[in-house]
């Protein structure tokens, strides 16, 4: 049984007059331990579709399935990565990290735990204290990455995690994401990556699947089968990002 | 190193640091640094920055324009997060800069400073930086390598516990 299935699921948000339709009939499985990367232009709801999976957007038509089960509401076995990193500034590091788990009800003594964990994995040992004022963009989604973390979601929902980040920042930050989820003991088992950015779907996936806009549909779903590591430099890896490139182009 | 001249740590996240790093190892080790800054779309000017740091560091060296990465990146690249840290504070420890703040914060009874009196040694000791700049990039590098820690509600800028 896949982990995640959705199937026909639409979704239309109301205007003053009448509708507008930001995605169409979207069905795709996603298998226990995949990296999945939706990749598409700006406006093909490829965002919208993120949220729905994770519930906090509402389906207009169509189901999302999990391990089989219709999801109602928030799948709670889900967390979101956004790209403006989402941080409270008032609250230090270590408290942004524990928010996520008071809000889901989880103990005052294993949240201390869980967070300690986590701060660790991510590399934010030190900055427990600091507050998000005092942090550069990597360190801010190192808290957004570990805030994700600390539910111990099985699927975590990445929503241009690397895009408001300069080169040098997003080059680290995309390393760091795949040493956390090939881990042997990673919670995490399936990512799924929302990306405009060709070559960062390329170099992280096991799978893309394109969306084409207005409404969004899937174009193509596609296996990566590069070896890992994968060299930026190697002919499989230019063969891809050319590929995805040309079917994104066709169809914006 | 007592009695080595302080010298200035380049207003640089260590983040950028390690991204250079990795680049360095996915283009075989060298590269030109004009190169990569009109490839990453860097400043040529913030990128010389990353290479600076990261030459403090012994990670890198930079002959005649380019970077290569030196044993202690390969090191580095082949570590987990918790061996990255603990190399990155045996350095920052071999440091003047740091290694002048660790000497001090020892002397203190309950090894901790206020964030003024940081300023003031900043300034005495390097009067042509920027003291503000100079103390957050100070933070940010001791906080990664847990060397120090600073707590701004109780402004408290400390030794981390070894």
């Amino acid at each position: 049984m896949a982990l995640l299935e959705l199937r026909n699921v639409s979704k239309s948000f109301a205007l003053p007059r009448g509708s507008l339709r930001v995605l169409e009939d979207i069905s795709f499985s996603v298998e226990e331990g995949e990296f999945l990367a939706l990749v598409g232009p700006s406006g093909c709801g490829k965002s919208t579709l993120l949220r729905m999976i994770n519930g906090i957007i509402p389906l207009t038509s169509g189901q999302v399935l999990y391990r089989g089960k219709q999801v109602d509401g928030i799948n709670l076995e889900s967390a979101l990565v956004f790209q403006s990193f989402a941080l409270m500034p008032w609250l230090t590091v270590k408290a942004n990290i524990e928010m996520g788990l008071e809000a889901r009800g989880i103990g005052s003594e294993e949240r201390e735990k869980r967070a300690s964990i986590y701060i660790d994995k991510v590399g934010l040992d030190g900055f427990e204290e600091a507050y998000p004022r005092e942090l550069s963009g990597g360190m801010k989604q190192r808290v957004g990455l570990a805030r994700a973390l600390a539910v111990e979601p099985r699927v975590m929902l990445m929503d241009e995690p690397f895009s408001a980040l300069d080169a040098l920042t997003a080059i680290t930050l995309r390393e760091e994401l795949l040493d956390i989820w090939q881990a042997p003991d990673a919670s995490v088992k399936n990512i799924i990556l929302v990306t405009h950015i060709i070559e960062e779907a390329v170099e992280l996936a096991d799978r893309v699947i394109v969306l084409g806009s207005g409404p969004g549909r899937v174009v193509a779903d596609m296996k990566l089968d590069i070896p890992r590591p994968r060299d930026r430099r190697s002919e499989a890896f230019n063969t891809w990002t050319d590929k995805v490139f040309s079917l994104i182009e066709e169809r914006s | 190193m007592p009695g080595a001249t302080i010298t200035p740590i380049p207003d640089c996240q260590l983040t950028w640091v390690f991204g250079l790093l990795e680049l360095l190892e996915d283009r075989g080790g060298r590269e030109d640094g004009y190169k990569i800054a009109r490839d990453l779309q860097f400043k040529f000017g913030d990128l010389l920055k990353v290479m600076k740091a990261a030459e403090i560091l012994g990670l890198v060296s930079t002959p005649a324009g380019d970077v290569v990465l030196e044993e202690l990146g390969k090191q580095f690249l082949a570590g987990d997060v918790n061996q990255r840290k603990l190399l990155i504070r045996e350095q920052l420890k071999k440091h003047p800069l740091f290694s002048y703040f660790v000497r001090l914060l020892h002397g203190q009874e309950d090894r901790s400073l206020s964030k003024e009196v940081v300023l003031e040694h900043l300034a005495m000791l390097l009067p042509s930086e920027p003291p503000q700049r100079m103390f957050s990039t100070l933070v940010n590098w001791g906080r990664f390598a847990e060397l120090f820690g600073y707590n701004k509600d109780e402004d408290r800028f400390y030794l981390d516990q070894e």
